[in-house]
């Protein structure tokens, strides 16, 4: 049976590296033991196991001490636990137009408790300005907390000037946190230099785990109140939760095959490298880009410019139904594209495609020239 | 599991255990993960284990990645004695 064409990348990655469903598949038939909850020698083996992803993500990311990564079931869960951990009624938060609703929605939450949410509109191809976020962190009167900004749109790929705007956070002692679900293992992304104090990563996506898995990453002097309360593996007398990252932040069985497999993909990242990632993604954008550019009807949103988008493009087709073309790509081509509004309606509403939104390609490492040409092809004939 | 004049040390958390555990080893220093004697540790807790007379080169490795234990015993006439941690400077 022929494989439909994946190009929902930005969703998650699909397929994985063979190495990802061996280390999957051969923690949970050899290893499938709870980690740090025992001292026999197979849950040690299965606490090593955990150690060293913890150790391989601290490497990845510039991270000096692991134990500041804290792992999680995806990147939501990480941003959650880092807003509704460190955030009080009556901190002031500013964020961008072109969020997902993993920042989205928990910020509302937390408004409605009491905390200032300042919304910085980005430009028509979901740009953040830094001098926009800079004014709108020094205004209202008193001390901005926190600025939340995602690396790179997961409608438009438009991706953010974090560098910048980190530094200068940190020079003005605001905290930075980063969401970099369309970024971890796309993008380079340095803790340190860019000035990150919190990341909240997938690690099915780029980094090409498997589902189930992410990470937190919380700077040294932070310490987030835990979303989760529970057994950590020790101490377990006290009824409260440990001091110490990452147990503070880790209640009850982690996901040891599917953090065996995220070690095993990041590792697969590690060997093809991020240039090679991404010129290979710039290739396919580039002949994405292009062809949609001759097809009649089309708007492009976003940069429009292959090297300047994370791994999605997003477009509409003039006087047609998005979610019916999405529908005959996947019938009668078995192309797999994403319509509608991914999550992410504010992004929509700064770009102008809301309600219908757009279709998102998002090809991935396992993509070819040839499946953007079947999906050039397709929308030819079926846009007419 | 201890022999008499081993040293047990215990840590702030079990990553910081591990991590402790890789840094000896990388430095060719024998040690082991137990668990911590109840004598020594309230409710589940993993301990590292290692000869007396590796003690100076334990702890200069473990001072040098900022990984002191929060305490050390030693094994003495069938039970876990605390003794100070040595200076590492």
């Amino acid at each position: 049976m022929r494989m439909p064409i994946y190009l929902d990348n930005a969703a998650t990655t699909f397929p994985k590296p063979e190495s990802v469903y061996q280390a999957v598949d051969q923690t949970l038939r050899q290893l499938g033991v709870n980690p740090g909850r025992g001292s026999y020698r197979l849950a040690m083996e299965a606490s090593r196991i955990i150690f060293e992803v913890r150790e391989a993500v601290a490497d990845f990311f510039q991270i000096a001490d692991s134990s500041r990564v804290v792992f999680t079931t995806n990147a939501t869960e990480a941003i959650n636990m880092a807003l509704f951990g460190l955030l009080q009624p009556g901190d002031r938060v500013v964020t961008s137009s072109m969020e997902h609703n993993a920042v989205r929605r928990p910020l509302h939450a937390l408004s409605a408790r009491g905390v200032d949410v300042v919304r910085v509109p980005a430009d028509s191809i979901g740009q953040v300005s830094p001098t926009a976020i800079r004014e709108a962190a020094s205004a209202g009167g008193r001390k901005t907390r926190m600025v939340v900004l995602s690396h790179c749109s997961n409608v438009t790929g438009t991706i953010q000037p974090i560098e910048e705007i980190g530094s200068w956070c940190r020079r003005e002692g605001i905290l930075f946190l980063v969401d970099a679900a369309q970024s971890a293992g796309l993008l380079p992304i340095d803790v340190q230099s860019m000035g990150i104090d919190l990341l909240a990563a997938p690690g099915h996506k780029s980094l090409m785990g498997p589902p189930g898995t992410g990470l937190l990453y919380v700077a040294d002097g932070l310490q987030p109140a835990p979303l989760f309360f529970g057994g950590t593996g020790g101490n377990s007398l006290s009824p409260l939760m440990p001091e110490e990252l990452p147990e503070r932040l880790e209640s009850g069985t982690l996901n040891t095959p599917g953090l065996a497999g995220l070690w095993a993909g990041i590792g697969y990242v590690r060997e093809q490298g991020l240039e090679r990632i991404q010129n290979h993604k710039v290739g396919l954008l580039d002949h994405l880009l292009h062809g949609l550019h001759s097809l009649p009807g089309i708007r492009i949103y976003g940069p429009a410019m292959a090297e300047r988008h994370g791994g999605a493009v997003s477009f509409t087709v003039e006087n047609r139904d998005l979610a019916e073309i999405g529908y005959l790509l996947d019938d009668k081509y078995e192309i797999c594209v994403r319509t509608g509004l991914h999550c992410a309606a504010d992004a929509h509403r700064t770009i102008g495609t809301l309600p219908s939104g757009t279709i998102r390609v998002s090809p991935g490492l396992f993509n070819t020239q040839a499946d953007i040409e079947v999906l050039l092809k397709a929308l030819e004939t079926i846009i007419g | 599991m201890i022999a008499d004049g081993d040293r047990i040390a215990l840590f702030n958390s079990p990553t910081r255990v591990m991590k402790a555990e890789k840094v000896l080893r990388q430095a060719g220093l024998a040690c082991r993960l137990i668990p911590a004697p109840r004598e020594v540790a309230e409710g589940c807790a993993m301990a590292l284990r290692f000869a007396a007379s590796d003690q100076a080169a334990v702890f200069r490795q473990l001072a040098d990645k900022d990984l002191l234990p929060r305490r050390l015993y030693t094994k003495d006439r069938g039970g876990c004695q605390s003794i100070p941690l040595p200076s590492t400077e």
